[in-house]
């Protein structure tokens, strides 16, 4: 199977810090693909210079094997980036947020409708749809904008803290519309989280990030085995000298 | 007192007055402003009353008899005055003496002049007054235009104190556009316009600054919210982006445009009232009413005006993290606009020295109320100037706000008031 992402030696400098330095890693088609680390690791970097949003300082980045610089236009068209903490238009309905964001990746009305339609059904917030979003709650918000990023099916969704900050139920309406539809439809998924075991049971592969490198990388059961852990917290405590 | 307030009280204040945003914005910037009116003011009044009395009174003698010699002569102890004999007000106008005398008003000593003075004094009889025609020029500048025209009349009531009460009084007239309007008074007229010469800059002060916050809280409500990182990462040309936000901007501030030119026209036309004077003053008879050409010219400078305030605005939302960030950004070019459409006001601009009219002009703020004044007096090629250079400057702000919308900088730009380097926030490392 080919690659989804590929990133070499990455680096991305602001000023004087170091966001991301000399970072390399790849995902496989199809693949949820778990980005973990403390605050000010360069997660969000990181998705930011994948979706086309940052340039790298140097270093380059694949997506299906299309230049994240050079190619970010057509780029654009098959990823789908899900901001941490992101809002929505608080003075459009939920439906009208979903129709302004899905005629950017539709050609037709009826291509439109059913994205619209796809979009409906893995929200899951029926009626609530035709509300202003400014009347949504965090945990509504955030399935809107998770139904946003997956509703035109792509390539590759690059997803910020996808259930950060939600209560149980919405978090768990969010990791199973992500666990499901991707492997329903062969999404390759980009995740980051602070969420140890989120990460744990969503992704088949992860990447523990600190201080813009990658330390260690694998599937949780082997990095575990490996590190005699009982869970990823715990990995990344002694990959970092911390336990 | 209540537990806690003074705590909370000290925290607020540390807290408020450590905010260089509120700092510049409440202190800094009235601490400018004003001072820089008052001087404004004070120059205004000056250069009034300096012109007034530097300005040569052109007397008409068509009366050639001793009281009109006394008059003269009177005249003379305050004023420096230019004396001719027998020509009509008209031939002044129509041969250009004012400029040639340098002068923006004339008297006319009419021929019965004398024979009604000695009548009055010498004969007692009090019902036969004397009259002197005053004509003034109507130049459409500032508050302070008409102070030239007010000394004559102080000027003829302290004749009247010296020799009889109430024996001499005077006409006005106003000159417009090289016609004698008879009865029109100049200081009428001139109160009259002042609405005009104050409405229109503080309506534009107020559209203009509401405009811009609109543009910057639009651009700023989409890095708060993070629906601009999505909406960098759609297939979709980022300055189409910039435009959308531009253009519906554009849209309201078009309807801001007209709504003004409408309200303004209403405002001119309804003023026709006699106020002061016997006779009515019409200003669309008078030809003080712009020309539909004039309209749509003022219409075009103010629309071109409002977008590049609007682009600027786009681009200064950029560099703040959130929609107070923006606002209080944007606050800061309130200085480029109030201070032109406060010294317009005040000041006509043909009579500024060289360097505060090139500032002026500078300003691409000022061009719309320069041109509502221009429009009036039919002065089409100075409006059209000012639309060109607003629309270049507009230009110049559009591409580098393009420029910003196509890098990184729409996300990262921030404008820093503390030290200069200091770290990064957890954002842009995390």
């Amino acid at each position: 199977m080919g690659l989804a992402v590929e990133a070499k030696a990455l680096v991305k400098q602001f000023g004087n810090i170091r966001a991301l330095d000399e970072l390399s890693f790849h995902i496989k088609q199809g693949e949820i693909f778990g980005l973990i680390g403390p605050n000010g690791a360069g997660k969000t970097t990181t998705l930011r210079a994948i979706s086309t949003l940052m340039l790298p300082t140097s270093g380059s980045v694949e997506i299906f094997g299309l230049d994240t610089v050079n190619q970010a236009g057509e780029v654009r068209k098959i990823i789908s980036y899900l901001p941490e903490e992101a809002g929505a238009y608080p003075n459009l309905s939920g439906n009208e947020y979903l129709e302004f964001m899905a005629k950017f990746n539709t050609e037709n009305q009826n291509e439109l409708r059913e994205t619209i339609k796809e979009a409906v059904k893995i929200s899951g917030l029926g009626e609530r749809l035709k509300d202003k979003t400014k009347t949504y709650s965090k945990g509504m918000k955030r399935r809107l904008l998770v139904a946003r990023a997956l509703m035109t099916r792509p390539k590759l969704a690059v997803l910020d803290e996808p259930a950060s900050g939600l209560d149980v139920l919405h978090a768990y309406h969010v990791r199973e519309i992500i666990k499901t539809y991707v492997k329903q439809h062969g999404v390759t998924v980009l995740l980051s989280s602070h969420n140890m075991l989120e990460v744990e049971y969503l992704c088949d592969r992860v990447a523990l990030i600190n201080k813009g490198k990658i330390v260690v990388e694998g599937k949780p059961d082997e990095l575990k085995k490996k590190y005699q852990s009982q869970n990823l917290e715990e990995v990344f405590a002694k990959v970092i000298g911390y336990a | 007192m209540l537990k806690g307030f003074t705590t909370i009280l000290v925290k607020e204040l540390k807290e408020l007055m450590r905010d260089p945003k509120i700092l510049i914005g409440m202190i800094v910037l009235p601490l400018v402003i004003f001072p820089v009116m008052g001087l404004v003011m004070g120059y205004a009044v000056e250069s009034a009353q300096e012109q007034a009395q530097k300005a040569t009174l052109l007397v008409i003698n068509n009366d050639g008899e001793d009281w009109s010699q006394s008059f003269i002569i009177y005249l003379n102890r305050t004023m420096n005055v230019a004396v001719l004999n027998d020509i009509t007000p008209q031939e002044v106008v129509t041969q250009n003496l004012l400029t040639e005398y340098n002068s923006t008003q004339f008297v006319e000593i009419p021929p019965d002049f004398s024979q009604n003075m000695t009548q009055h004094i010498d004969g007692g009889d009090w019902n036969v007054t004397a009259m002197v025609n005053v004509y003034g020029v109507f130049q459409g500048g500032g508050i302070f235009s008409n102070i030239g025209s007010s000394s004559f009349n102080a000027f003829v009531n302290g004749f009247n104190r010296a020799v009889a009460p109430d024996v001499v009084y005077t006409s006005q007239s106003t000159i417009i556009k090289g016609e004698i309007q008879k009865g029109v008074d100049p200081a009428t007229l001139s109160g009259l316009l002042l609405s005009q010469s104050i409405a229109l800059p503080i309506t534009l002060m107020l559209m203009l600054t509401y405009s811009m916050q609109i543009a910057a809280t639009s651009v700023a409500m989409e890095k708060e919210e993070k629906t601009l990182e999505t909406l960098l990462t759609v297939p979709v040309d980022r300055f189409a982006i910039l435009m959308g936000k531009v253009s519906s901007t554009i849209i309201v501030a078009g309807v801001a445009a007209v709504t003004v030119l409408v309200g303004y026209n209403y405002m001119l036309g309804s003023i026709t009232l006699g106020i002061t004077t016997a006779t009515p003053i019409d200003l669309v008879a008078l030809g003080l009413v712009p020309s539909p050409l004039g309209y749509a010219l003022l219409g075009i400078s103010i629309f071109v005006t409002l977008l590049s305030a609007l682009a600027l605005a786009v681009i200064i939302s950029a560099f703040s993290e959130d929609v107070r960030g923006a606002q209080a950004l944007v606050g800061y070019l309130y200085p480029i606009i109030f201070v032109p459409a406060m010294v317009l006001i005040y000041l006509d601009i043909n009579t500024l020295p060289l360097a505060v009219k090139a500032i002026l002009y500078a300003i691409p703020y000022s061009h719309p109320i320069i041109a509502s004044k221009a429009i009036v007096l039919g002065d089409y090629t100075k409006v059209i100037f000012g639309i060109i250079y607003v629309a270049a400057f507009t230009v110049v702000i559009m591409y580098i706000a393009s420029r910003l919308f196509a890098t990184e900088k729409i996300l990262t730009a921030k404008l820093k008031f503390k030290r200069r380097g200091s770290k990064k926030t957890a954002e842009q490392q995390e």
